[in-house]
């Protein structure tokens, strides 16, 4: 699978790391030259330097054929626009792309994109730990916990 | 007798230079505004010089908040930051969100302009591209007198031509300019001529021409060709 990673911070740069070393062809585009220190020495895709909502730049990073394009760079609406210029523009198949506000989040995902929020994923996941924990204090005291603080 | 017309209630979201003059502009002419600046500072100071306007301080971009500027009943939404993105985004959000009939996106990048078309931009317009047109055609040369300029990147542009022009004696039929481009209008002695296909131009004619403005400097060279 040929895949363009658009923002090389944190996640897009673990994310290209992994795909490259599972022998896909990886391209990644950050505004920053800085930014490609994260891939690392091992990471033998490409790295191209310029602004992701340039189609010039996308081209430069080989759109043309790609099957699959991840916007993570750290603007929501910067992601939002990359996304749709690969989607309607460059009609790639697929697209994901990570929005941090949950509203936006909803609207984007009504309007056709495939989208992720760490906001609420990350919000859900705490809540769940919390939970668990409070579940785990009451299965230890053996009954209720409210009952077991009245005695 | 029709109602008199209720002012037309426009959006502007960024209160850098481009909005805070575009709302100034606006008011002058009878407008209803709202201005949207994110920077507190900077509205304060928009406020202080333009005093009538309404400006609401937040995230042009944000749902939640555009939904309190009465952006339901707007004729016209003006995404006038100096970013691309964010442009586009509050133009779409108006769009598809609050059915707003029409938005206006400044453009910085002038290879953006298709794309906010494709993407639902009604009118995406590029300071940088009229700018560069009318510089063109200023370094073209003598033969261009005046250059006047639409919104949608298009202009109207009188041409001399040239009296060593190949095209002296020949028909209108037998022109080509560059595609899209279209003589609308001959100025012989003074006087306008409709041109029609087998209108025959004569050296010191001036050709008024419709045309993409970044397509004059090419307009003008087909014209001087020997």
């Amino acid at each position: 699978m040929k895949v363009i990673i658009v923002g090389c911070g944190r996640v897009g740069a673990r994310l290209a790391r992994q795909l490259d070393a599972e022998g896909h062809t990886v391209a990644v585009v950050d505004q920053l030259v800085s930014a490609f220190d994260r891939l690392g020495r091992e990471f033998g895709g490409a790295m191209v330097v310029g602004n992701c909502v340039d189609e010039a730049v996308l081209r430069r990073a080989g759109i043309e054929g790609a099957d699959c394009f991840v916007s993570v760079t750290s603007g929501d609406n910067r992601n939002l626009m990359a996304a749709q210029i690969a989607q309607r523009i460059f009609k790639v198949k697929r697209v994901i792309t990570r929005l941090y506000d949950p509203i936006r989040e909803s609207v984007y995902r009504e309007m056709g994109l495939e989208t992720f929020c760490p906001t609420t994923l990350g919000a859900d996941l705490i809540r769940e730990y919390f939970l668990d924990g409070v579940n785990r204090g009451r299965d230890a005291s053996g009954v209720d916990g409210t009952a077991a603080r009245a005695s | 007798m029709s109602e008199p017309a209720e002012a037309p209630y426009v959006i502007i979201v960024g209160g850098g230079k481009v909005g805070f003059h575009l709302a100034k502009h606006l008011i002058e002419r009878d407008y209803e505004i709202t201005l949207v600046e994110k920077d507190a500072a900077r509205a304060e100071w928009i406020e202080h010089q333009l005093g009538t306007v309404s400006i609401m301080v937040g995230d042009g971009d944000e749902m939640a908040f555009l939904a309190t500027t009465g952006i339901e009943r707007a004729s016209v939404v003006i995404g006038a930051t100096g970013d691309d993105e964010d442009n586009l985004i509050v133009c779409q959000l108006a769009k598809v969100k609050f059915h707003v009939p029409r938005t206006i996106a400044r453009v910085s990048n002038p290879h953006n302009v298709a794309v906010f078309k494709a993407l639902g931009v009604d009118a995406p317009v590029s300071a940088t591209e009229l700018l560069m047109g009318l510089i063109e055609a200023e370094l073209g040369s003598e033969m261009v007198r005046g250059v006047a300029v639409k919104a949608s990147g298009t202009c109207l542009v009188d041409l001399a031509l040239p009296a060593l022009s190949g095209y002296v004696g020949k028909r209108i039929a037998d022109i080509t300019i560059p595609k899209g481009g279209i003589i609308v209008c001959i100025v012989r002695a003074g006087k306008p001529v409709v041109p029609a296909p087998e209108t025959v131009v004569e050296a010191g004619d001036e050709l008024v021409v419709y045309s993409q403005l970044l397509d004059i400097a090419a307009v003008g060279e087909a014209l001087s060709k020997s």
